[in-house]
């Protein structure tokens, strides 16, 4: 066994020099980070930076152009592991939900045990009103997405992510669709749900989440991690000059 | 002239066409949407060598005439040794040629569904199948159905089509009167009637359907 893969089984996540490109366009020119279990990371950075691809590539919805992933000490890619496995144990959270609108929130929730665990429909719905209780929606269970507010649908979306005991959160700009009156009730969930030692990788340009729960914020540019540190360290004391004209720019908004 | 009075006298008679033109619709619809869903999901799911001929039959079907279908199946297959009778050669025909349609509207519909309800249905685990038939599908049937309802009243009409194999429907029914009575009209708009009253509830039908869906 080399070094190399015992140091990766002391890691959550290890992105190690990732590329993607849509036909001739680079959006992810070498990406490289770690994550340890339990941590919580918030990735900021302007429109176009590849912050949402990067996110979207660990899990493999968006396959990388290069480069290797490894999750819990195991390489993602097909071929080399079970990527609808790997998957269970990555729970993604979309911009836009996702929810599915033929469904209940309930039946949101307990559909991916079902279908995917085999778990008895009995076990999975109890244990989704669980969720459901959790994210604050259980009077809404019998409803379909189309009688929610964005905020109750993003709410939907986080337990039916959380109803696969990942061990990774994935949240590609999860309150960007949602009317600001009602953002703080899916940060809220977030952010109980890193109190409880949840890790997880946050899209978002919420600084004030960032500085409550973040342990690290990375800040990309154009494809490219240009700083990293802790949020007081990258917001208060930021060593780039790109991150501090974005900085400005969040906080005048 | 229209004599009502022919009309009214053969009334049994075209009705009798009327329900065989119903039968062969609705068996040959059964068989075509089966079919066409299969065709349509093969076409989407199958991989470069079945979507290639997938696509090749719907294409074909697309470009030529029905009626060229149905003179094949019935004169031209007996030569090969397959022999249908009058019957099944029609629903064999008429189905072969609507499924093509219905799996371009099978395409179309789970084409619409947003990109983003399969990566969540995959981001969960699901493997192609499991999100087909768990997310995919179940959305895509309420979008089929106003578009189903079309192709049956499209179909209802194209049935006409049968009585070129002598098949006793409403059309062939209607031409039969009028050489007997010699006056061709009159029968003639009895059976545009009874066409209507077939069609027009199932057009009628698709309307309401797609209200509901938007």
């Amino acid at each position: 066994m080399t070094g190399d893969q015992v140091m990766s089984r002391e890691k959550l996540l290890v992105v190690d020099d990732l590329h993607k490109s849509f036909g001739s366009l680079e959006v992810i020119k070498g990406v490289s980070f770690d994550m340890d279990f339990k941590e919580r990371l918030v990735l900021m950075g302007p429109s176009g930076s590849g912050k949402s691809t990067l996110v979207r590539c660990i899990n493999w919805i968006e396959p990388p152009s290069a480069g290797r992933i490894t999750f819990d000490g195991k390489v993602v890619e097909p071929g080399k592991c079970d990527l609808r496995r790997l998957r269970e144990d990555i729970g993604m959270v979309f911009q836009q939900f996702n929810v599915f609108p033929h469904l209940t929130a309930l039946q949101n929730v307990a559909l991916g045990p079902i279908v995917v665990k085999k778990t008895s429909r009995k076990v999975a719905e109890a244990e989704a009103m669980e969720l459901l209780v959790k994210v604050g929606l259980s009077q809404r269970a019998d409803h379909k997405p189309g009688q929610m507010s964005g905020g109750e649908q993003q709410r939907v979306a986080i337990a039916r992510a959380l109803a696969m005991h990942p061990k990774l959160m994935l949240f590609d700009e999860p309150t960007s669709s949602i009317d600001v009156e009602l953002i703080h009730e899916v940060l809220d969930v977030m952010v109980r749900l890193a109190d409880e030692g949840m890790a997880m990788i946050v899209v978002t340009h919420e600084m004030g989440f960032a500085k409550e729960v973040a342990d690290r914020v990375i800040f990309m540019d154009q494809g490219l991690i240009i700083e990293t540190g802790t949020p007081s360290e990258v917001f208060e004391h930021p060593q780039q000059e790109r991150t501090q004209s974005f900085l400005s720019k969040v906080l005048l908004a | 002239m229209i004599k009502w009075s022919i009309i009214f006298d053969n009334l049994p008679f075209l009705l009798a066409g009327a329900w065989t033109t119903l039968t062969l619709t609705v068996v040959s619809m059964i068989l075509a949407t089966v079919a066409g869903l299969l065709v349509g999901l093969m076409n989407m799911f199958g991989g470069k060598v079945i979507g290639a001929i997938t696509r090749v039959y719907i294409e074909v079907i697309r470009g030529t005439p029905a009626l060229l279908l149905i003179l094949i199946v019935y004169y031209a297959l007996p030569t090969i040794g397959l022999n249908l009778p009058r019957f099944p050669a029609a629903v064999v025909s008429l189905a072969v040629c609507y499924a093509a349609y219905i799996a371009e509207v099978f395409r179309a519909a789970v084409e619409s569904i947003p990109k983003g309800q399969s990566e969540a249905a995959f981001s969960l685990g699901m493997n192609r199948a499991q999100a087909l038939r768990h997310v995919i599908l179940p959305q895509t049937f309420r979008r089929v159905l106003p578009p189903l309802a079309n192709e049956f009243a499209a179909l209802i009409k194209d049935t006409s089509l049968v009585s070129v194999i002598a098949m006793q429907d409403l059309l062939f029914n209607a031409k039969i009167i009028g050489a007997s009575t010699a006056n061709v009209l009159s029968p003639l708009i009895g059976a545009a009637m009874i066409y209507l009253i077939m069609t027009t509830p199932v057009m009628q039908w698709s309307r309401n359907l797609e209200k509901k869906v938007e």
